[in-house]
């Protein structure tokens, strides 16, 4: 054999060895094993596992181990879990519960309604999201091991919306006492328990299928989730069934997975992008105290170029906060602030804002990228505003925007709720996105209307309450973006109404 | 020797204390609101509060510096604010993925680079132009663009390797091989392209020393004067470049970490350093002291082992 036949040989063989190599670690690893093991692949890291820091697109790693009082099904409709009833009564004040019997924690200490009261009192303290969503729970009144009732201060229609999220998960109250015990080693109901053998907190979190379970046992033995920082690595591994199922939220990805013709794709409308308008008082810049002004900011924007370019179509352009699957919903809101810069200029000149004004924005890159940042500040030149963006990391947004309040708003991708109440508390009740407490005769009227009022009169206060938003030009939203689940070919994923990621109980083997 | 080693390892040492308490430092200037980012923008201030003062960030920056370094030479490096991980069982989990890496790819920098630098060197001519032409190909060549061809091609297309993920070698020595083999090869294009280039050099100004020509006139075969008196010589230059290169992979590591979604060093650098996450990001700081102080520590003694005129008294 020639020095050059040998060299050839020896490289074959290494490439051979290799490719052999690459196969064994691919079935060895992380591929798909048909209904065996679900590997879900995510870009959300949770705090920790304990349900006191629990939050909405993290809530698939918590549901796996911990289980609701009530559980939201795909379409949003509530049914069963840990609560098998649940009802008001007149005054929708007082919410009785019946608990599922002979249901245990890890450890076989009972779930009752002690344990019902002793979760719903962590929350409160909890400080968190979950303790914001509880602030109308007065007292958790225990009749029996099987009976609770929820004494609201107040009627809360988001309530069993609540329950069926975050804060309905119930983890056992023996774990209360050691404070931080329930992080890395949850202990809850749920349908599968954390295998810590083969769990690496931070990037990958292993469950197996609790033996226990008092229900009807999900699909896959084991799910895996693990933890990417891009979505270029979880695109990879799904053409190549390292990773079963996943979220793409960026257009670029979703084009790039859509030519792929094994995997299996499902559009979801749950994001909403566009900037929330916090200084309706004027308070840093004065022009944005009259809503001529807003309303000029609004025509201003060109939002079908705008979802074109940015997003390559995939969304659906709005000028409403609320969502589709919302009472307060109007379809033709989605067009109320057709592009008119004419139109524009004309509003700043009535409001006596003719030669434009400054309007200064924090800038994250994550979700204004450049082509964002250029159209906006494009669109509002045209009609004389300068936008001056402000770059800031995560970080430090959370503390300019929300603790100095040194902006007078902020481009958002906010997740819609399917409830109303829901909705309008996050955005439009004094608090983190009303952070200057903005209130109008209008808000003052509808907002109790909805709250407390009956399912007609809430309804109707909900519709007002959307129009006088748009009219009056409390935000300006751009379009509602598609995100796209998208598994390997072998796994049906069920969006989740309500939430931007599909629950645990979504997922199935494809037939 | 024992004298030299035992005063760069003090000086390493004191260069520990100073960068850590600098980086506390820097880190503590932004006065980042950890407990708002943990609680949520809904949280209420007084629960902010109760959470930053359990993490100890009511108190002086210069008192908190104070309790990590207590803690930290105590070996304890603390819990992440961010996702409540033991912190050196963080780093600990990580670090086999890059050190996979940065051992792979200096291996393979290490013998191809000298074959190639001496290749070149001592053919000149048009091995030496091929040799030239790689190197600034190699060089020019944007790491990201190969890392994404190289997995587009191995891993999506042909299935030769896994596109995503790692194994451990204790798990699967060829489920560890086949994970780290395109991100290495990606990482060793301008890491070979640099090195060989210096050996290239070296070894050129080694043989036109006198002693070469000398042991050429003694009638040595010129394998041996090539392989045991100039590559020698030339090794010392080379090597400083490799260790240099050894250390400046940590930053192209965390590209092809997250092209290669492999759990490293690197992309947990980027995903921590983003949330602020102090305790993780001081022992991150810390384990890169260690390492260029130990990676140049190691040079200069393999240097003085493979040159005596560049040993220590």
């Amino acid at each position: 054999m020639s020095r050059t036949a040998r060299t050839a040989s020896v490289a074959a063989c290494v490439a051979a060895s290799l490719a052999l190599a690459g196969c064994a670690g691919e079935s060895g690893g992380a591929a798909g094993t048909g209904s065996s093991t679900l590997n879900i692949a995510t870009m959300t890291l949770p705090q920790s596992l304990d349900p006191a820091v629990a939050t909405g697109s993290a809530l698939p790693y918590f549901q796996a181990v911990y289980d609701t009082l009530i559980k939201r099904e795909p379409d949003g409709t509530f049914s069963p879990m840990l609560a098998t009833e649940w009802t008001y009564d007149k005054t929708r004040t007082h919410l009785a519960l019946t608990l599922r019997k002979d249901v245990k924690f890890a450890d076989g200490t009972a779930f009752d309604g002690a344990a019902v009261k002793a979760n719903m009192e962590r929350f409160q303290k909890g400080g968190g999201a979950s303790a914001k969503w509880l602030a109308d729970l007065k007292a958790v009144d225990v009749t029996d091991a099987t009976h609770v009732t929820l004494e609201l201060a107040q009627p809360n229609p988001a309530m069993e919306f609540y329950l069926s999220d975050a804060p309905g998960l119930m983890a056992n109250p023996k774990r209360f006492a050691k404070a931080d015990s329930l992080k890395t080693t949850p202990d809850g109901t749920g349908p599968y328990r954390l295998d810590k053998t083969r769990t690496t907190v931070g990037t990958k979190w292993s469950y197996a299928r609790n033996p226990d379970y008092w229900g009807k046992e999900l699909p896959y033995k084991n799910i895996t989730i693990s933890f990417f920082d891009n979505e270029t690595a979880i695109t990879n591994g799904l053409k190549t069934g390292q990773i079963n199922a996943a979220l793409l939220q960026t257009s670029d990805q979703q084009i790039a997975v859509e030519s792929d013709p094994k995997v299996k794709t499902e559009k979801q409308e749950f994001d909403f992008q566009g900037l929330l308008l916090f200084d309706r008082d004027g308070r840093i810049t004065p022009a944005l105290r009259d809503p001529r002004v807003r309303q000029a900011l609004n025509y201003a924007v060109d939002r079908d170029t705008m979802l074109d370019r940015i997003r390559q179509n995939r969304g659906r352009t709005t000028s409403q906060v609320f969502g589709p699957e919302t009472q307060a919903y109007d379809k033709k809101l989605d067009t109320y602030y057709a592009h008119d810069p004419a139109k524009a200029k004309s509003l700043l000149k009535q409001a006596g804002y003719a030669k434009g004004f400054t309007l200064k924005l924090p800038r994250i890159t994550a979700i204004v990228n450049d082509a964002l940042a250029a159209s906006l500040q494009s669109d509002f030149k045209a009609i004389g505003v300068k936008l001056v963006w402000d770059t800031l990391d995560g970080a430090s947004a959370v503390q300019k925007v929300f603790k100095d309040r040194q902006y007078s708003g902020m481009v958002m991708n906010m997740g819609q709720s399917t409830s109303d109440w829901a909705a309008a508390d996050e955005l439009v009740t004094p608090g983190a996105f009303n952070m200057f407490g903005t209130t109008d005769k209008v808000t003052r009227k509808l907002l109790p209307a909805l709250k407390a009022g009956n399912e007609a009169e809430a309804k109707s206060a909900a519709r007002e309450l959307n129009h006088h938003l748009v009219e009056d030009a409390w935000f300006l939203p751009f379009y509602r973006m598609s995100y796209l689940h998208v598994s390997d070919g072998t796994v049906k994923i069920s969006p989740q109404s309500g939430m931007a990621v599909p629950s645990i109980y979504n997922y199935a083997p494809a037939k | 020797m024992l004298n030299f080693i035992a005063r760069r390892i003090a000086a390493g040492a004191v260069l520990l204390v100073v960068i850590s308490f600098l980086s506390y430092l820097l880190l503590s200037v932004p006065h980042i609101d950890v407990g708002r980012q943990l609680l949520g923008e809904s949280a209420s201030q007084s629960a902010i509060d109760a959470k930053n003062a359990s993490l100890g960030l009511d108190e002086p920056v210069l008192r908190q510096y104070a309790n990590w370094f207590a803690h930290a030479v105590r070996g304890d490096l603390g819990t992440s604010w961010f996702t409540s991980e033991d912190v050196g069982q963080a780093v600990g989990n990580r670090l086999p993925v890059t050190a996979s890496l940065m051992l792979g790819v200096t291996a393979v920098t290490t013998v191809l680079a000298f074959l190639l630098g001496v290749w070149a060197g001592v053919r000149r001519g048009a091995a030496d132009r091929f040799v030239q032409v790689l190197g600034v190909v190699g060089y020019a060549l944007p790491g990201f663009l190969l890392t994404l061809v190289l997995v587009l091609v191995f891993a999506v297309r042909l299935r030769w390797f896994p596109a995503i993920g790692y194994t451990g070698f204790t798990d699967s020595p060829s489920g560890w091989l086949s994970t780290i083999t395109l991100p290495v090869l990606s990482l060793s294009v301008a890491s070979v392209a640099g090195v060989s280039q210096q050996v290239r050099g070296a070894v050129i100004d080694a043989l036109r020393q006198d002693y070469v020509r000398t042991l050429r006139a003694r009638g040595l075969p010129a394998s041996r004067i090539v392989f045991k008196h100039v590559l020698r010589n030339a090794s010392a230059p080379a090597l400083s470049v490799l260790g240099m290169q050894f250390v400046g992979l940590l930053g192209g590591a965390v590209l092809v970490e997250q092209i290669f979604g492999l759990p490293g060093i690197g992309s947990m650098t980027v995903t921590y350093t983003a949330r602020g996450d102090i305790p993780v990001i001081m022992a991150l700081v810390m384990l890169t002291v260690v390492g260029v102080v130990l990676i140049n520590l190691l040079v200069d003694i393999l240097i003085g082992w493979l040159n005596p005129k560049a040993r220590v008294a």
